[in-house]
């Protein structure tokens, strides 16, 4: 039986085939848009599912043992749930920016008489399913393990993550629009974003910040984790933040209380907050539109050459693009632990800084060389001009490099003022590493749209792996070149940094030979 | 070389699985306004994105003034601009970065290039919104500051896509001002219409293209004469008739 015309079941099965349209993500051998993910994919993720199936089932097996209420177990599914919890968190927020400000359809259905309440529900039913999906598929093995061994207690993860991700879901939707009250649709974008980055990001950065502290703050934190799980304390063993645990565990009450809690929340935010949701995308849709003047006065210079036209055309465009900005930088956010390396100890760790800023700069390097060169905004205006191609691109190329050199002269400065011969080797694997990602998709990039910047990836396989190659490889040359500024190097480190080297450029040859051609 | 044509195009073939131009010969002359005609997937934009050098013919000849598009095609593509009918702009910018790129690409000294830009934009009524980003132009505005990109080299051939597509009554009138003070100045203007009664006001001749074909070319009034007279309307439903 299907739902009526214009009823919330109605709607969701709309959303739930636009969602697995996209899923599809790309097109077919013939150049179409494909409408489903293909059936090697399908195939793929049937086989990872049954390979988790089996990893569960052993997991189970083993704590077959442990009732629900022992402390080690509860311990360790609250661990696994607060990681699940802030991954969670992040995939809402940057849903729920999503279906306020990227969704095309909204002004077909607002226009619709669809009452806001129903298509807010549906949109918030939707952040919910983008949230619980991927955990769903990664947790459920275990219930169905569980259920196999006849422990049935297991089957409470599917309630435990669902109100899990209905909260996740409400607590992102009304952190965005409390966001586009507060900040306007236009900025809502991009601290959406980086709040989403960083709710992701702030466990790893936790965990980096702990291992990377000295034993007296480590020693500090221990003892503070132990108080607050006291018998007395907010985390004794009785205590209410353990509830989610306790419902993934299959204990009635608490899932009882989670599921009837989940409802609730949804129920309140769909009815109390659905107004505000068209507000916002009244607010979303007149942002784009709104005449957007930037400060100060009229700065032009006609007459530059060429190549320094194109490089400040670059440098605008990127420069005044908040969102992409934010995109690109917050992509570094997991190699932030490298800062604590520079004050962990008073001794100077020459390899991992070395090795770290190539991975870095190669990455920002590359991002930018994408923006610059394969997200052009009018090909036709540069191939329909009478200006040299070659010219173009190599602007394009310098436009991307030079941030990112200019970005990193200051620790690359400090490092030769430390170690001069460290900070060359640096210097030199680094400026390489960058102009090899630059490169890469000098040669590789193919065109697209600079709103397509989070799913590059998807559209060059071979040019990302190219990239991490680059990456990588220079990495490694930094790290034994490092060593081998403040200790002799071995046999066996100077055959890896003679690899490096010969991958490096193997992967630029490689890219060079995979270049596509240019009309 | 007064009697050099604007374009000349002889045989010209291009492909897309069918032809969708199938060995087009035409002559535009110098200082004249042309207008190409035709049904929807009659040719025209791929033409003119092949005149252009934004595609390359798979047979055919292409000359701009005399230069061969496709063995010189930088020194051809120096003497003409093209106007899609997406305008082709950059979000990010301001009017006059704008100009100030497009003029770089055509290298165009800046004596000549920041006086021509102010008289554009102060022509098409842009210079008030000189300090906004193009991303919140509307349609219009949108239109008219690439015409302006487009004749910031000061272009002997104007190639325009239905350059008066989602224009109002004011911007259209600008543009076509604007055009036809192109042509009195010795420059030639191509364009691609559905508006029939803008290819009837401005244009000295009109070609009407069917299936990659030139199928009539001639001023109005050879056209009525070819078929037995009415309205351009009338001529061109019944040129496009299909047989």
């Amino acid at each position: 039986m299907s739902a009526a015309p214009g009823s919330v079941g109605w709607l969701l099965r709309h959303e739930l085939r636009m969602a697995w349209y996209n899923a599809a993500g790309g097109k077919d051998k013939g150049g179409a848009a494909r409408r489903r993910p293909g059936n090697s994919t399908i195939g793929l993720m049937v086989l990872v599912w049954l390979v988790l199936h089996v990893v569960a089932w052993i997991a189970v097996r083993s704590l077959a043992g442990l009732g629900s209420g022992d402390p080690r177990i509860l311990l360790l599914v609250s661990a696994v749930l607060l990681v699940v919890l802030t991954f969670m968190l992040s995939t809402a927020i940057k849903s729920s920016v999503l279906v306020m400000f990227e969704r095309s359809d909204l002004d077909l259905l607002l226009s619709s008489p669809l009452p806001s309440r129903s298509i807010f529900t549906v949109r918030l039913l939707r952040v919910t399913l983008a949230a619980a999906a991927l955990y769903l598929v990664l947790l459920a093995p275990f219930a169905h393990a569980g259920l196999a061994l006849g422990q049935w207690r297991w089957i409470g993860i599917y309630p435990g993550v669902l109100a899990l991700a209905v909260l996740c879901a409400c607590a992102a939707m009304l952190l965005t629009l409390g966001l586009v009250r507060m900040l306007g649709a236009r900025r809502t974008r991009v601290v959406g974003q980086i709040l989403g980055a960083l709710a992701g990001a702030f466990l790893f950065l936790v965990s980096q910040a702990f291992s990377l502290s000295s034993r007296d703050a480590q020693g500090q934190a221990r003892e503070f984790a132990i108080a607050l799980v006291r018998q007395d304390s907010v985390l004794a063993a009785d205590s209410l933040l353990w509830m989610p645990a306790r419902a993934v565990l299959g204990e009635p009450v608490a899932m009882l209380v989670m599921v009837l809690l989940a409802c609730a929340v949804f129920m309140l935010t769909a009815r109390f907050t659905h107004r505000y949701f068209a507000h916002g995308l009244q607010q979303a849709a007149s942002s784009g539109r709104a005449p957007a003047a930037v400060k100060g006065t009229l700065r032009h210079r006609f007459g530059r050459s060429l190549f320094q036209t194109v490089v400040i055309k670059e440098w605008r465009l990127t420069a005044r693009d908040p969102q992409l900005v934010s995109q690109v930088l917050l992509q570094l956010l997991y190699l932030l632990p490298l800062a604590f390396l520079v004050f962990r100890n008073a001794e100077l760790q020459v390899q991992a800084i070395g090795a770290g800023l190539v991975l870095l700069c190669s990455s920002l390097g590359g991002a930018l060389a994408w923006i610059a060169l394969s997200a052009e905004d009018a090909p036709d205006l540069l191939a329909a001009s009478p200006a040299s191609a070659h010219t173009v691109r190599r602007a394009k190329l310098a436009a991307a490099v030079m941030p990112v050199l200019a970005l990193v002269a200051a620790p690359l400065l400090w490092l030769v003022w430390r170690s001069p011969l460290a900070g060359l080797v640096t210097c030199v694997t680094v400026s390489c590493a960058v102009f090899g990602a630059g490169l890469v998709v000098f040669w590789c990039g193919r065109p697209a749209q600079r709103s397509n910047f989070k799913v590059r990836g998807k559209g060059g396989f071979v040019m990302n792996m190219l990239e991490l190659g680059n990456s990588l490889a220079w990495a490694a040359l930094a790290w034994l070149l490092g060593g081998a500024t403040v200790a002799p190097m071995s046999g066996l480190a100077m055959l890896g940094a003679a690899g490096a080297l010969f991958g490096a450029l193997l992967v630029l040859l490689a890219a060079w030979l995979m270049r596509r051609p240019r009309v | 070389m007064t009697h050099t044509a604007a374009l000349r195009l002889a045989g010209l073939t291009k492909h897309f699985g069918r032809p969708a131009v199938d060995g087009l010969d035409l002559t535009v002359r110098r200082g004249e306004f042309y207008a190409l005609l035709g049904p929807n997937g009659a040719g025209k934009t791929t033409t003119l994105r092949l005149v252009t050098g934004l595609l390359a013919p798979d047979r055919g000849s292409i000359e701009v003034l005399g230069i061969d598009m496709t063995t010189a095609p930088a020194a051809a593509k120096a003497k003409l601009a093209y106007l899609p009918d997406d305008p082709m702009l950059y979000d990010k910018l301001k009017p006059f970065e704008y100009l100030e790129f497009v003029a770089g690409l055509w290298g165009v000294r800046a004596e000549a290039a920041e006086p021509r830009a102010r008289e554009l934009l102060d022509w098409l009524d842009l210079t008030r919104h000189a300090h906004e980003l193009t991303e919140g132009f509307s349609r219009g505005m949108k239109q008219k500051l690439a015409l302006a990109g487009a004749l910031i080299h000061d272009p002997e051939l104007l190639i325009l896509d239905e350059p008066l597509t989602g224009l109002d009554a004011g911007a259209a009138r600008q543009v076509k001002d604007l055009l036809l003070a192109h042509v009195a100045k010795g420059g030639t203007v191509i364009l691609t219409t559905h508006i029939l009664e803008v290819a009837e006001r401005l244009a000295q001749r009109i070609g009407i293209i069917r299936q990659g074909r030139l199928i009539a070319e001639g001023s109005l009034d050879e056209l009525r004469a070819q078929s037995q007279g009415g309205s351009l309307e009338d001529v061109f439903l019944h040129l496009t008739a299909t047989p």
